[in-house]
Protein backbone atom coordinates (compact mmCIF):
# COMPACT_ATOMS: atom_id res chain seq x y z
CA UNK A 1 0.00 0.00 0.00
CA UNK A 2 2.63 2.18 1.05
CA UNK A 3 4.58 1.30 -2.29
CA UNK A 4 1.71 2.19 -4.18
CA UNK A 5 1.05 5.73 -2.64
CA UNK A 6 4.67 6.84 -3.18
CA UNK A 7 4.12 5.16 -6.67
CA UNK A 8 1.20 7.53 -7.42
CA UNK A 9 2.85 10.27 -5.70
CA UNK A 10 6.23 9.94 -7.94
CA UNK A 11 3.92 9.47 -10.77
CA UNK A 12 1.85 12.59 -9.98
CA UNK A 13 4.78 14.89 -9.15
CA UNK A 14 6.20 14.00 -12.33
CA UNK A 15 2.60 14.92 -14.63
CA UNK A 16 2.74 18.05 -13.25
CA UNK A 17 6.52 18.77 -13.99
CA UNK A 18 6.04 17.58 -17.63
CA UNK A 19 2.70 19.63 -17.83
CA UNK A 20 4.77 23.01 -16.74
CA UNK A 21 7.39 21.88 -18.50
CA UNK A 22 5.38 21.68 -21.49
CA UNK A 23 3.56 25.25 -20.96
CA UNK A 24 6.95 26.70 -20.32
CA UNK A 25 8.70 25.54 -23.35
CA UNK A 26 5.51 26.49 -25.62
CA UNK A 27 5.72 29.97 -24.18
CA UNK A 28 9.40 30.17 -25.15
CA UNK A 29 8.43 29.09 -28.59
CA UNK A 30 5.85 31.77 -28.82
CA UNK A 31 8.47 34.59 -27.44
CA UNK A 32 11.16 33.30 -30.25
CA UNK A 33 8.50 33.65 -32.89
CA UNK A 34 7.23 36.84 -32.35
CA UNK A 35 11.00 38.07 -32.13
CA UNK A 36 12.18 35.94 -35.28
CA UNK A 37 9.31 36.05 -37.49
CA UNK A 38 7.19 39.13 -38.97
CA UNK A 39 4.28 39.76 -37.09
CA UNK A 40 0.81 39.41 -38.15
CA UNK A 41 -0.08 43.02 -37.94
CA UNK A 42 -3.78 42.45 -39.11
CA UNK A 43 -4.53 39.53 -37.20
CA UNK A 44 -3.32 40.95 -33.89
CA UNK A 45 -5.25 44.08 -33.86
CA UNK A 46 -8.61 41.37 -35.02
CA UNK A 47 -7.65 39.95 -32.00
CA UNK A 48 -7.01 42.96 -29.83
CA UNK A 49 -10.72 44.05 -31.05
CA UNK A 50 -12.14 41.04 -30.11
CA UNK A 51 -10.97 40.45 -26.81
CA UNK A 52 -11.37 44.12 -25.88
CA UNK A 53 -14.40 45.84 -28.05
CA UNK A 54 -15.77 42.55 -27.41
CA UNK A 55 -15.29 42.36 -23.37
CA UNK A 56 -16.10 46.47 -22.90
CA UNK A 57 -19.69 45.87 -22.06
CA UNK A 58 -19.22 42.97 -19.54
CA UNK A 59 -16.30 45.17 -18.02
CA UNK A 60 -18.61 47.77 -17.48
CA UNK A 61 -20.80 45.85 -15.44
CA UNK A 62 -18.77 44.14 -12.88
CA UNK A 63 -16.50 47.17 -12.41
CA UNK A 64 -19.29 49.23 -11.36
CA UNK A 65 -20.83 46.42 -9.44
CA UNK A 66 -17.73 45.56 -7.44
CA UNK A 67 -17.18 49.19 -6.98
CA UNK A 68 -20.45 50.18 -6.19
CA UNK A 69 -20.31 47.21 -3.80
CA UNK A 70 -17.22 47.85 -2.54
CA UNK A 71 -18.01 51.69 -1.27
CA UNK A 72 -20.95 50.25 0.52
CA UNK A 73 -18.63 47.51 2.27
CA UNK A 74 -15.81 49.75 3.34
CA UNK A 75 -18.31 52.44 4.91
CA UNK A 76 -20.02 50.18 7.17
CA UNK A 77 -16.86 49.24 8.29
CA UNK A 78 -15.03 52.74 8.71
CA UNK A 79 -18.76 54.02 10.52
CA UNK A 80 -17.74 52.54 13.16
CA UNK A 81 -14.42 54.27 13.45
CA UNK A 82 -15.87 57.71 12.70
CA UNK A 83 -13.47 57.70 9.72
CA UNK A 84 -15.50 57.44 6.62
CA UNK A 85 -13.39 59.69 4.77
CA UNK A 86 -11.43 57.04 3.79
CA UNK A 87 -14.10 55.23 1.65
CA UNK A 88 -12.95 57.20 -1.49
CA UNK A 89 -9.06 56.43 -1.25
CA UNK A 90 -9.95 52.65 -0.21
CA UNK A 91 -12.11 52.26 -3.05
CA UNK A 92 -10.02 53.59 -5.32
CA UNK A 93 -6.71 51.95 -4.20
CA UNK A 94 -8.22 48.76 -4.31
CA UNK A 95 -10.19 48.95 -7.76
CA UNK A 96 -6.41 50.31 -9.48
CA UNK A 97 -4.31 47.77 -7.56
CA UNK A 98 -6.32 44.56 -7.22
CA UNK A 99 -10.12 44.66 -8.47
CA UNK A 100 -9.17 46.17 -11.90
CA UNK A 101 -7.21 43.81 -12.89
CA UNK A 102 -8.33 40.51 -11.23
CA UNK A 103 -11.77 41.36 -12.58
CA UNK A 104 -10.74 42.23 -15.87
CA UNK A 105 -8.39 39.06 -15.98
CA UNK A 106 -11.20 36.83 -15.09
CA UNK A 107 -13.76 38.48 -17.57
CA UNK A 108 -11.51 38.07 -20.35
CA UNK A 109 -10.35 34.11 -19.47
CA UNK A 110 -14.48 33.54 -19.36
CA UNK A 111 -15.37 35.51 -22.34
CA UNK A 112 -11.90 35.53 -24.80
CA UNK A 113 -9.82 33.20 -23.72
CA UNK A 114 -12.55 29.83 -23.60
CA UNK A 115 -13.11 31.17 -26.88
CA UNK A 116 -9.71 30.64 -27.73
CA UNK A 117 -9.29 27.39 -26.63
CA UNK A 118 -12.45 26.15 -28.25
CA UNK A 119 -11.35 27.73 -31.53
CA UNK A 120 -7.58 26.38 -31.48
CA UNK A 121 -8.47 23.17 -30.24
CA UNK A 122 -11.33 22.61 -32.91
CA UNK A 123 -8.73 23.75 -35.46
CA UNK A 124 -6.46 21.04 -34.15
CA UNK A 125 -9.12 18.49 -33.80
CA UNK A 126 -9.86 19.06 -37.69
CA UNK A 127 -6.15 18.73 -38.91
CA UNK A 128 -6.43 22.46 -39.83
CA UNK A 129 -3.51 23.39 -37.51
CA UNK A 130 -1.46 20.48 -39.64
CA UNK A 131 -2.64 21.33 -43.09
CA UNK A 132 -0.80 24.94 -42.17
CA UNK A 133 2.39 23.37 -41.62
CA UNK A 134 2.03 21.17 -44.78
CA UNK A 135 1.40 24.91 -46.26
CA UNK A 136 4.76 25.90 -44.95
CA UNK A 137 3.19 28.33 -42.40
CA UNK A 138 4.32 28.39 -39.22
CA UNK A 139 1.08 28.24 -36.92
CA UNK A 140 2.68 29.70 -33.95
CA UNK A 141 3.14 32.72 -35.75
CA UNK A 142 -0.04 32.42 -37.39
CA UNK A 143 -2.46 31.47 -34.52
CA UNK A 144 -0.66 31.80 -31.28
CA UNK A 145 1.73 35.06 -31.07
CA UNK A 146 -1.19 37.28 -32.20
CA UNK A 147 -3.40 36.24 -29.52
CA UNK A 148 -0.80 36.51 -27.13
CA UNK A 149 0.55 39.73 -27.98
CA UNK A 150 -2.93 41.01 -28.37
CA UNK A 151 -4.44 40.08 -25.13
CA UNK A 152 -0.62 41.34 -23.37
CA UNK A 153 -1.72 44.74 -24.75
CA UNK A 154 -5.83 45.12 -24.39
CA UNK A 155 -6.08 43.29 -20.97
CA UNK A 156 -4.45 46.45 -19.27
CA UNK A 157 -6.62 48.91 -20.87
CA UNK A 158 -9.44 46.88 -20.04
CA UNK A 159 -7.90 46.90 -16.16
CA UNK A 160 -8.16 50.63 -16.38
CA UNK A 161 -11.59 50.68 -17.65
CA UNK A 162 -12.92 48.52 -15.03
CA UNK A 163 -11.13 50.67 -12.18
CA UNK A 164 -12.28 53.83 -14.03
CA UNK A 165 -15.74 52.60 -13.58
CA UNK A 166 -15.56 51.03 -10.28
CA UNK A 167 -14.28 53.86 -9.12
CA UNK A 168 -16.84 56.13 -10.37
CA UNK A 169 -19.58 53.41 -9.56
CA UNK A 170 -18.12 53.71 -5.79
CA UNK A 171 -18.12 57.84 -6.44
CA UNK A 172 -21.80 57.54 -6.90
CA UNK A 173 -22.95 55.21 -4.14
CA UNK A 174 -20.61 56.88 -1.52
CA UNK A 175 -21.86 60.89 -2.89
CA UNK A 176 -25.54 59.81 -3.80
CA UNK A 177 -26.36 56.48 -1.05
CA UNK A 178 -24.59 56.91 1.46
CA UNK A 179 -24.32 61.00 1.54
CA UNK A 180 -20.35 61.25 2.01
CA UNK A 181 -19.63 64.81 1.18
CA UNK A 182 -17.81 65.12 -2.56
CA UNK A 183 -15.20 67.66 -1.77
CA UNK A 184 -14.50 65.69 1.10
CA UNK A 185 -14.02 62.28 -1.08
CA UNK A 186 -12.09 63.82 -3.77
CA UNK A 187 -9.83 65.67 -1.46
CA UNK A 188 -9.23 62.25 0.71
CA UNK A 189 -8.45 60.74 -2.61
CA UNK A 190 -6.15 63.22 -3.52
CA UNK A 191 -4.01 63.09 -0.30
CA UNK A 192 -3.83 59.40 -0.24
CA UNK A 193 -3.34 57.45 -3.51
CA UNK A 194 -0.30 57.28 -5.00
CA UNK A 195 0.97 57.32 -8.50
CA UNK A 196 2.32 53.38 -8.00
CA UNK A 197 -1.20 52.11 -6.99
CA UNK A 198 -2.17 53.00 -10.78
CA UNK A 199 1.33 51.92 -12.45
CA UNK A 200 1.26 49.02 -10.58
CA UNK A 201 -2.71 47.91 -11.69
CA UNK A 202 -1.20 48.26 -14.67
CA UNK A 203 1.71 46.28 -14.72
CA UNK A 204 -0.10 43.53 -12.66
CA UNK A 205 -2.72 43.36 -15.68
CA UNK A 206 0.10 42.76 -18.85
CA UNK A 207 1.67 39.99 -16.64
CA UNK A 208 -2.32 38.92 -16.30
CA UNK A 209 -2.89 39.31 -19.49
CA UNK A 210 -0.13 37.51 -20.97
CA UNK A 211 -0.29 34.53 -18.56
CA UNK A 212 -4.21 33.75 -19.56
CA UNK A 213 -3.39 34.18 -23.44
CA UNK A 214 -0.69 31.15 -23.32
CA UNK A 215 -2.75 28.86 -21.06
CA UNK A 216 -5.84 29.42 -23.24
CA UNK A 217 -3.83 29.31 -26.55
CA UNK A 218 -1.45 26.26 -25.06
CA UNK A 219 -4.67 24.09 -24.34
CA UNK A 220 -6.35 24.92 -27.82
CA UNK A 221 -3.15 24.02 -29.65
CA UNK A 222 -2.58 20.89 -27.70
CA UNK A 223 -6.37 19.76 -28.13
CA UNK A 224 -6.55 16.00 -28.31
CA UNK A 225 -9.71 13.77 -28.20
CA UNK A 226 -12.19 14.52 -30.60
CA UNK A 227 -15.26 16.77 -29.05
CA UNK A 228 -14.76 15.42 -25.92
CA UNK A 229 -11.48 16.17 -25.15
CA UNK A 230 -12.13 19.71 -26.77
CA UNK A 231 -14.65 20.17 -23.87
CA UNK A 232 -12.42 19.20 -21.03
CA UNK A 233 -9.61 21.06 -22.02
CA UNK A 234 -12.02 24.28 -22.71
CA UNK A 235 -12.84 23.74 -18.97
CA UNK A 236 -9.39 23.24 -17.91
CA UNK A 237 -7.95 26.25 -19.81
CA UNK A 238 -10.86 28.27 -17.51
CA UNK A 239 -9.75 27.19 -14.12
CA UNK A 240 -6.06 26.82 -15.14
CA UNK A 241 -5.97 30.32 -16.36
CA UNK A 242 -8.33 31.72 -13.27
CA UNK A 243 -6.10 29.76 -10.36
CA UNK A 244 -3.04 30.84 -12.51
CA UNK A 245 -3.85 34.46 -12.49
CA UNK A 246 -5.08 34.65 -8.82
CA UNK A 247 -1.87 33.10 -8.30
CA UNK A 248 -0.02 35.80 -9.87
CA UNK A 249 -1.72 38.61 -8.23
CA UNK A 250 -0.61 37.14 -4.97
CA UNK A 251 2.86 36.99 -6.02
CA UNK A 252 2.87 40.15 -7.68
CA UNK A 253 1.29 41.84 -4.77
CA UNK A 254 4.29 40.52 -2.40
CA UNK A 255 6.62 41.46 -4.80
CA UNK A 256 5.07 45.56 -5.49
CA UNK A 257 3.18 46.13 -2.18
CA UNK A 258 4.97 44.54 0.53
CA UNK A 259 8.14 46.52 2.04
CA UNK B 1 12.89 8.72 -54.42
CA UNK B 2 11.36 7.70 -50.52
CA UNK B 3 13.22 5.49 -48.70
CA UNK B 4 11.45 4.19 -45.25
CA UNK B 5 13.91 2.28 -42.84
CA UNK B 6 12.72 0.54 -39.27
CA UNK B 7 10.12 2.87 -38.99
CA UNK B 8 8.62 2.52 -35.07
CA UNK B 9 5.77 4.67 -33.43
CA UNK B 10 3.64 3.50 -30.58
CA UNK B 11 1.15 6.02 -28.55
CA UNK B 12 1.73 4.17 -25.08
CA UNK B 13 1.20 0.33 -25.20
CA UNK B 14 -0.21 0.67 -28.53
CA UNK B 15 1.69 0.10 -31.43
CA UNK B 16 1.25 1.60 -34.80
CA UNK B 17 4.29 1.26 -36.81
CA UNK B 18 6.63 -1.67 -36.04
CA UNK B 19 10.17 -2.09 -38.48
CA UNK B 20 8.26 -1.13 -41.24
CA UNK B 21 10.15 -0.54 -44.65
CA UNK B 22 9.25 0.77 -47.78
CA UNK B 23 10.31 2.07 -51.12
CA UNK B 24 8.75 4.67 -53.29
CA UNK B 25 10.41 5.66 -56.55
CA UNK B 26 10.32 8.74 -58.45
CA UNK B 27 7.11 9.16 -60.70
CA UNK B 28 5.20 5.78 -59.06
CA UNK B 29 1.66 6.04 -58.42
CA UNK B 30 1.28 3.84 -54.48
CA UNK B 31 -1.85 2.64 -52.97
CA UNK B 32 -1.74 2.00 -49.43
CA UNK B 33 -4.37 -0.87 -48.26
CA UNK B 34 -5.12 -2.12 -44.82
CA UNK B 35 -8.18 -2.39 -42.40
CA UNK B 36 -9.28 0.71 -40.54
CA UNK B 37 -7.11 1.49 -37.15
CA UNK B 38 -4.09 0.21 -38.79
CA UNK B 39 -2.34 3.61 -38.30
CA UNK B 40 -2.04 4.57 -41.78
CA UNK B 41 -2.72 7.65 -40.91
CA UNK B 42 -0.40 8.24 -38.98
CA UNK B 43 2.07 6.55 -41.12
CA UNK B 44 1.46 8.67 -43.55
CA UNK B 45 2.12 11.91 -41.10
CA UNK B 46 5.58 10.05 -40.12
CA UNK B 47 6.24 10.12 -43.80
CA UNK B 48 6.18 13.83 -44.07
CA UNK B 49 7.01 14.80 -40.68
CA UNK B 50 3.98 15.55 -39.27
CA UNK B 51 4.48 12.99 -36.60
CA UNK B 52 8.06 12.12 -34.93
CA UNK B 53 9.01 8.44 -35.09
CA UNK B 54 10.31 6.61 -31.63
CA UNK B 55 12.95 5.22 -34.34
CA UNK B 56 13.88 4.72 -38.07
CA UNK B 57 14.28 6.81 -40.87
CA UNK B 58 12.25 8.11 -43.61
CA UNK B 59 14.70 9.70 -46.59
CA UNK B 60 13.33 11.71 -49.03
CA UNK B 61 16.09 12.08 -51.85
CA UNK B 62 18.16 11.23 -49.33
CA UNK B 63 17.37 13.38 -46.89
CA UNK B 64 16.32 12.50 -43.60
CA UNK B 65 13.54 14.05 -42.09
CA UNK B 66 13.15 12.39 -39.34
CA UNK B 67 16.66 14.13 -38.16
CA UNK B 68 15.58 17.59 -39.06
CA UNK B 69 15.24 20.74 -37.01
CA UNK B 70 11.62 22.94 -37.48
CA UNK B 71 12.87 24.91 -40.21
CA UNK B 72 14.48 23.13 -42.10
CA UNK B 73 11.09 20.56 -42.20
CA UNK B 74 9.83 23.03 -43.80
CA UNK B 75 11.26 22.56 -46.68
CA UNK B 76 10.11 19.20 -46.92
CA UNK B 77 6.34 20.91 -47.28
CA UNK B 78 7.27 22.34 -50.30
CA UNK B 79 8.91 18.80 -51.73
CA UNK B 80 5.76 17.07 -50.62
CA UNK B 81 1.91 18.28 -50.11
CA UNK B 82 -0.68 16.35 -48.20
CA UNK B 83 -3.99 16.09 -48.88
CA UNK B 84 -5.93 15.72 -45.54
CA UNK B 85 -8.79 12.59 -44.97
CA UNK B 86 -11.55 15.24 -44.74
CA UNK B 87 -9.54 18.33 -46.23
CA UNK B 88 -9.01 20.37 -43.68
CA UNK B 89 -9.77 23.45 -45.31
CA UNK B 90 -9.53 26.85 -42.74
CA UNK B 91 -12.96 27.59 -41.44
CA UNK B 92 -12.15 30.73 -40.94
CA UNK B 93 -11.10 31.64 -44.69
CA UNK B 94 -13.23 31.55 -47.94
CA UNK B 95 -11.73 29.30 -51.12
CA UNK B 96 -10.31 32.00 -52.79
CA UNK B 97 -8.12 33.03 -49.43
CA UNK B 98 -7.87 29.11 -48.69
CA UNK B 99 -6.08 28.27 -51.60
CA UNK B 100 -4.11 31.05 -52.10
CA UNK B 101 -3.37 31.70 -48.40
CA UNK B 102 0.93 30.15 -48.97
CA UNK B 103 1.06 32.90 -51.66
CA UNK B 104 -0.78 35.69 -49.27
CA UNK B 105 1.70 34.78 -45.79
CA UNK B 106 4.47 35.70 -48.36
CA UNK B 107 3.06 39.06 -48.51
CA UNK B 108 1.77 38.82 -52.58
CA UNK B 109 -1.47 41.02 -52.87
CA UNK B 110 -4.82 39.80 -54.01
CA UNK B 111 -4.14 40.68 -57.68
CA UNK B 112 -1.35 38.74 -57.94
CA UNK B 113 -2.69 35.95 -56.20
CA UNK B 114 -6.67 35.63 -58.28
CA UNK B 115 -5.43 34.61 -61.28
CA UNK B 116 -3.20 32.30 -59.97
CA UNK B 117 -5.86 30.48 -57.59
CA UNK B 118 -8.55 30.61 -60.80
CA UNK B 119 -6.33 28.72 -62.58
CA UNK B 120 -6.15 25.97 -60.01
CA UNK B 121 -9.63 25.71 -59.27
CA UNK B 122 -10.05 24.73 -62.66
CA UNK B 123 -7.62 22.25 -63.02
CA UNK B 124 -9.16 20.44 -59.89
CA UNK B 125 -12.40 20.81 -61.88
CA UNK B 126 -14.53 23.32 -59.77
CA UNK B 127 -16.12 26.73 -61.38
CA UNK B 128 -14.78 30.18 -60.19
CA UNK B 129 -18.01 31.09 -58.66
CA UNK B 130 -17.04 29.00 -55.39
CA UNK B 131 -14.15 30.93 -54.76
CA UNK B 132 -16.45 33.38 -52.39
CA UNK B 133 -17.58 30.62 -50.30
CA UNK B 134 -16.80 29.75 -47.13
CA UNK B 135 -16.06 25.42 -46.32
CA UNK B 136 -19.21 24.59 -44.44
CA UNK B 137 -20.87 26.00 -47.97
CA UNK B 138 -19.05 23.13 -49.92
CA UNK B 139 -20.45 19.86 -50.18
CA UNK B 140 -17.61 16.71 -49.22
CA UNK B 141 -16.27 16.07 -52.97
CA UNK B 142 -15.71 20.49 -53.39
CA UNK B 143 -13.95 20.39 -50.63
CA UNK B 144 -11.62 17.89 -51.16
CA UNK B 145 -10.99 19.50 -54.66
CA UNK B 146 -10.33 22.49 -52.97
CA UNK B 147 -7.85 20.84 -50.68
CA UNK B 148 -6.04 19.02 -53.57
CA UNK B 149 -6.45 22.93 -55.56
CA UNK B 150 -4.61 24.68 -52.17
CA UNK B 151 -1.87 21.79 -52.19
CA UNK B 152 -0.98 21.88 -55.36
CA UNK B 153 -0.23 25.50 -55.01
CA UNK B 154 3.16 24.91 -53.74
CA UNK B 155 4.04 22.54 -57.00
CA UNK B 156 5.20 19.31 -54.43
CA UNK B 157 6.85 16.85 -56.44
CA UNK B 158 5.38 13.82 -53.91
CA UNK B 159 1.52 14.22 -53.63
CA UNK B 160 0.07 12.46 -50.66
CA UNK B 161 -3.49 11.71 -49.89
CA UNK B 162 -4.94 10.49 -47.09
CA UNK B 163 -8.44 8.59 -47.95
CA UNK B 164 -9.37 11.33 -50.61
CA UNK B 165 -12.90 9.29 -51.21
CA UNK B 166 -14.04 8.32 -47.82
CA UNK B 167 -17.71 9.35 -47.33
CA UNK B 168 -18.59 9.99 -50.90
CA UNK B 169 -20.92 8.55 -53.55
CA UNK B 170 -19.69 6.05 -56.28
CA UNK B 171 -19.80 8.96 -58.85
CA UNK B 172 -17.64 11.39 -57.01
CA UNK B 173 -15.36 8.76 -55.98
CA UNK B 174 -14.71 7.80 -59.49
CA UNK B 175 -14.81 11.71 -60.56
CA UNK B 176 -11.98 12.04 -57.53
CA UNK B 177 -9.77 9.03 -58.42
CA UNK B 178 -9.59 10.21 -61.80
CA UNK B 179 -8.48 14.00 -60.54
CA UNK B 180 -5.87 12.45 -58.75
CA UNK B 181 -4.30 10.19 -61.48
CA UNK B 182 -4.75 13.60 -64.13
CA UNK B 183 -2.76 15.30 -61.53
CA UNK B 184 -0.31 12.32 -61.15
CA UNK B 185 -0.22 12.26 -64.86
CA UNK B 186 0.20 16.28 -65.93
CA UNK B 187 2.32 17.54 -62.89
CA UNK B 188 4.48 14.15 -62.78
CA UNK B 189 4.30 14.07 -59.52
CA UNK B 190 4.85 10.73 -57.10
CA UNK B 191 1.91 9.69 -54.94
CA UNK B 192 0.41 8.07 -52.50
CA UNK B 193 -2.79 7.37 -51.95
CA UNK B 194 -4.30 5.62 -48.87
CA UNK B 195 -7.64 4.19 -50.00
CA UNK B 196 -10.19 1.49 -48.75
CA UNK B 197 -11.75 1.57 -52.24
CA UNK B 198 -10.40 -0.78 -54.38
CA UNK B 199 -11.76 1.32 -57.84
CA UNK B 200 -8.02 2.63 -56.76
CA UNK B 201 -6.03 -0.28 -58.12
CA UNK B 202 -7.57 1.17 -61.65
CA UNK B 203 -4.90 4.25 -61.36
CA UNK B 204 -2.57 3.44 -59.08
CA UNK B 205 1.03 1.72 -60.52
CA UNK B 206 2.15 -0.20 -56.92
CA UNK B 207 0.06 -1.12 -53.92
CA UNK B 208 1.21 -1.83 -50.51
CA UNK B 209 -0.65 -3.50 -48.04
CA UNK B 210 -0.19 -2.25 -44.28
CA UNK B 211 -1.02 -4.96 -41.27
CA UNK B 212 -0.16 -4.78 -38.05
CA UNK B 213 2.39 -2.14 -38.53
CA UNK B 214 4.06 -3.95 -41.38
CA UNK B 215 3.72 -3.63 -44.76
CA UNK B 216 2.97 -7.31 -45.82
CA UNK B 217 2.71 -6.72 -49.55
CA UNK B 218 4.30 -4.67 -52.10
CA UNK B 219 3.56 -5.22 -56.38
CA UNK B 220 1.90 -3.99 -58.81
CA UNK B 221 -1.48 -2.92 -59.10
CA UNK B 222 -2.41 -4.27 -62.74
CA UNK B 223 -2.06 -8.01 -61.25
CA UNK B 224 -3.24 -7.40 -58.11
CA UNK B 225 -6.43 -9.53 -58.74
CA UNK B 226 -4.00 -12.19 -59.55
CA UNK B 227 -1.68 -12.06 -56.67
CA UNK B 228 -1.70 -14.83 -54.05
CA UNK B 229 -0.31 -13.38 -51.21
CA UNK B 230 -2.85 -14.51 -48.68
CA UNK B 231 -3.36 -10.62 -46.59
CA UNK B 232 -4.15 -8.84 -49.66
CA UNK B 233 -6.28 -12.27 -51.42
CA UNK B 234 -8.63 -11.61 -48.10
CA UNK B 235 -8.15 -7.91 -48.24
CA UNK B 236 -9.19 -7.33 -51.15
CA UNK B 237 -12.02 -9.74 -51.46
CA UNK B 238 -13.76 -9.27 -48.38
CA UNK B 239 -13.17 -12.37 -46.79
CA UNK B 240 -13.95 -12.98 -43.29
CA UNK B 241 -11.53 -16.13 -43.12
CA UNK B 242 -8.00 -15.20 -43.20
CA UNK B 243 -4.48 -14.31 -41.84
CA UNK B 244 -6.16 -11.06 -40.73
CA UNK B 245 -8.25 -11.21 -37.94
CA UNK B 246 -11.22 -9.52 -36.96
CA UNK B 247 -10.67 -7.37 -34.04
CA UNK B 248 -13.86 -6.43 -31.73
CA UNK B 249 -16.37 -8.63 -33.59
CA UNK B 250 -18.33 -11.71 -32.05
CA UNK B 251 -18.09 -14.52 -34.43
CA UNK B 252 -21.72 -16.09 -34.91
CA UNK B 253 -22.15 -19.78 -34.30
Amino acid sequence: MLTRFVDNLGSGTLGICRRFGSIGVFCIDAIRTLFTTRLKVKKTFYQMSYIGVGSLSIIFLVGSAVGAVLALQIYIGLERYGATQFVGPIVFIAMAREFGPIFASLMVIGRAGSAMTAELGSMRISEQIDALQTLCINPLQYLIVPRILASTIIVPFLSIFCSFFGIFAGYVTSIYVLNINPETYMEAIRSNVELSDITNGIIKAIAFGFILSVIATYKGYTTKGGAKGLGICTTQSVVFANVSVILADYILSSLMFTK
Amino acid sequence: MIQIRNLKKAFGPKVITRDLNLDVQDGEFLAIIGRSGEGKSVFLKQIIGLIKPDSGSVLIDGQDITKLGRRARQQIFHKCGYVFQFAALLDSLNVLENIGITLFENGRSMDEVTPLVEAKIKSVGLAEDVLDKYPDELSGGMKKRVGLARTLMLNPKILIYDEPTTGLDPITVRLIHELIHKTHVEQKVTSIVISHDIEIFKYATQVAMLHEGKIVYKGPAKTIWECDNPYIYQFIRGLPEGPIKQIGFVKEV
